[in-house]
């Protein structure tokens, strides 16, 4: 282990080890990267509800039950007969506000767009027919603008970014049409106390945001 | 109220906790009466399935009393004695349409972890970690169980509680390993696991027309009971050569199908076995999976393995060259409990299926932390201790 030799070869093989991770590393990040177009970072999200499409979009219309399910965490205001705005709080508290116009386009398909806050956004969601009387499927595309230069080079990281939040609003949707509720875990009881419950909260965050729609 | 909860990597605790209550329409309270330790509870204990935290309760096989129901509930009254199945079904899903409940879409509010592992969240599990949901369990005076009209049923007059406390979980998930293998009749079955579950399989395997089971396990008193209760024949693997003995014992051919009711934690004798334990401790796998080679090596050419006991994440030397080339059918899963307690309640009631000498060490929950360990260490002949809060 002494000769010269046998050190710029470990060296070398370091090297190289590193520099293959590295390389296998970003390879993965960007993958996991949304397109980019003109300037807009676009996400294709979608979920599939076992519902035909007419329940689907009754679910939308049905004004007691929307507002029913939205009352944690949005409310919905009628511009014109097709054009509404949505106003949601950010669940995690902080007075965060999500502002958004949403505009019917015709049957099966909606669209949005949010100006004001943080991250300007525009989406669409279609309706399809999934086959094998497998109910609907809600494709949803959302564009975005990252801010900041320091985002734009390394790319949306972090919780807040809105793939997350359309992944997690495409789930809350499903659960909503299928059973009326969202199930929520966070008031079991545990034997935990403040800071071990504040440290699981964090968890359950994680566990909660994202992953696949 | 008080409820037995996870203090860290084998640690339990009896402590003070919040009562559960109402949180939507379709929950409703229940107020323990008794429920039972399971082997899968090992695996959290022990910390080989991740996404425990502290101060978690554990338990998700329970019987009990509603006390309380959400707005929506309509199938169900307060006072109601019922059985609970352990995985949540939300009924409203395709999965929970086509009765396959313990892959149900809406029951796991936290599916990023179990989505990432498994590339899908199945359903969310009553009492089993933040992987399955986060749901408080029901080694404790009460329980919230969510979509109580899909998950809870009515127990049938004259049922004691410490027998029906097994249709939560032991014996849908012993059914239905019975029912992947698809008997037509005169069949002979192993069974790896004389434990709770391989006791209910080896049972539903005789109702379901098996002419012959073979239960494997290494512990004496297991097996007696298993061959005394049931009439099973049986293979102590600690003494005999399993593979050797089932080929004999079906004069060449093989089980006809082969069921796993073990687990990540299965135990074995030998050099392999050492080699699996060290990995595994040291968390360099995840799972011990001596009994499921053995049932793919034993299973006839053909046949079917069943596997229920649960396994989470990878495992090495898998013989999938012996599965492929023998043509054999694997069959897998968490149970679907809320598909199969109703009929299993009925065969309870007439004594077609008497699960109640499982519960060889009833006693409060105050005890539970005994309880655990008598049931881990297999101590005192203890097949499963049954916490009574109220006691």
């Amino acid at each position: 282990m002494t000769s010269n030799a046998t050190r710029w070869a470990l060296l070398g093989a370091t090297t190289v080890t590193a520099l293959g991770a590295g390389r296998a590393v970003a390879r993965r990040r960007r993958r996991h990267q949304p397109d980019r177009q003109g300037g807009w970072y676009v996400v294709r999200r979608g979920v599939t509800v076992d519902r035909p499409m007419d329940a689907v979009i009754g679910f939308w219309t049905d004004r007691e039950r929307l507002d029913r399910a939205l009352a944690e965490w949005a409310t919905l205001e009628q511009l014109d007969d097709n054009r509404w705005r949505c106003v949601a709080s950010d669940p995690a508290g902080g007075g965060t506000e999500w502002r958004a116009e949403i505009t019917v386009d015709g049957p099966g398909r909606l669209s949005w767009r949010v100006d004001e806050g943080p991250v300007p956004q525009r989406g669409h969601v279609d309706l399809v027919s999934a086959p094998q009387d497998r109910g609907t499927e809600i494709r949803a595309e959302l564009r975005y603008r990252a801010g900041g230069l320091l985002r734009r080079v390394l790319g949306p990281v972090g919780g807040d970014e809105p793939d997350l939040g359309l992944r997690d609003a495409l789930r809350r949707i499903k659960s909503l049409v299928e059973t009326g509720q969202m199930i929520d875990t966070r008031h079991d009881p545990s034997g935990r106390d403040a800071t071990q419950e504040k440290a699981t909260d964090r968890v359950r965050e994680r566990l909660t945001t994202g992953g696949r729609a | 109220m008080r409820a037995l909860c996870w203090e860290g990597v084998g640690k339990l605790a009896v402590r003070d906790v919040p009562e559960p209550g109402i949180r939507a329409e379709g929950d409703i309270i229940v107020k323990v009466r008794a429920s039972s330790v399971c082997g899968s509870d090992l695996h959290l204990i022990n910390g080989y399935l991740p996404a425990m935290r502290e101060g978690d309760i554990l338990g998700h096989e329970f019987t009990g009393e509603v006390v309380e129901t959400g707005p929506g509930v309509q199938r169900l009254r307060v006072g109601d004695r019922v059985v609970v199945g352990s995985v949540v079904a939300c009924g409203g899903c395709w999965y929970c349409r086509t009765e396959q409940y313990s892959l149900c879409d809406n029951s796991n509010p936290q599916p990023v972890l179990t989505e990432k592992l498994w590339g899908h969240s199945p359903a969310g599990i009553l009492g089993y970690s933040h992987a399955a949901g986060g749901y408080s369990g029901s080694h404790a005076e009460y329980i919230r169980v969510p979509f109580g009209d899909v998950g809870a049923f009515k127990v049938p007059d004259g049922v004691a509680d410490d027998a029906v406390v097994f249709a939560s979980d032991a014996m849908p998930t012993g059914w239905m390993a019975a029912d992947f293998c698809a008997l037509k009749g005169g069949e002979v079955v192993a069974v790896w696991g004389a434990g709770g579950v391989g006791q209910m399989a080896a049972r539903s395997a005789q109702i379901l027309g098996a002419e012959r089971v073979i239960v494997i396990d290494r512990l004496p008193e297991r097996l007696a009971t298993a061959a005394d209760r049931l009439g099973v024949e049986t293979i102590n693997y600690a003494e005999t050569d399993v593979l050797e003995a089932l080929r004999e014992m079906t004069a060449g051919r093989g089980p006809d199908a082969c069921i796993e009711a073990v687990g990540m934690e299965s135990h074995d004798v030998g050099p392999i076995y050492a080699y699996d334990k060290a990995k595994q401790s040291a968390r360099l796998t995840t799972d011990r999976p001596t009994s499921v080679r053995q049932a793919i090596m034993a299973c006839r050419k053909g046949g079917t393995v069943s596997i229920v006991g649960v396994h989470g994440g990878l495992v090495d030397k898998f013989p999938l060259g012996a599965a492929m080339n023998k043509a054999l059918v694997l069959r897998m899963g968490q149970m679907h409990a809320q598909r199969y307690i109703p009929m299993l309640l009925d065969r309870l009631a007439v004594g077609e299926i008497d699960p109640g000498y499982l519960a060889t060490h009833p006693m409060s929950l105050e005890d539970g932390v005994r309880g655990y360990e008598l049931f881990e260490k297999k101590q005192d002949a203890c097949l499963r201790s049954v916490l009574h809060p109220a006691a």
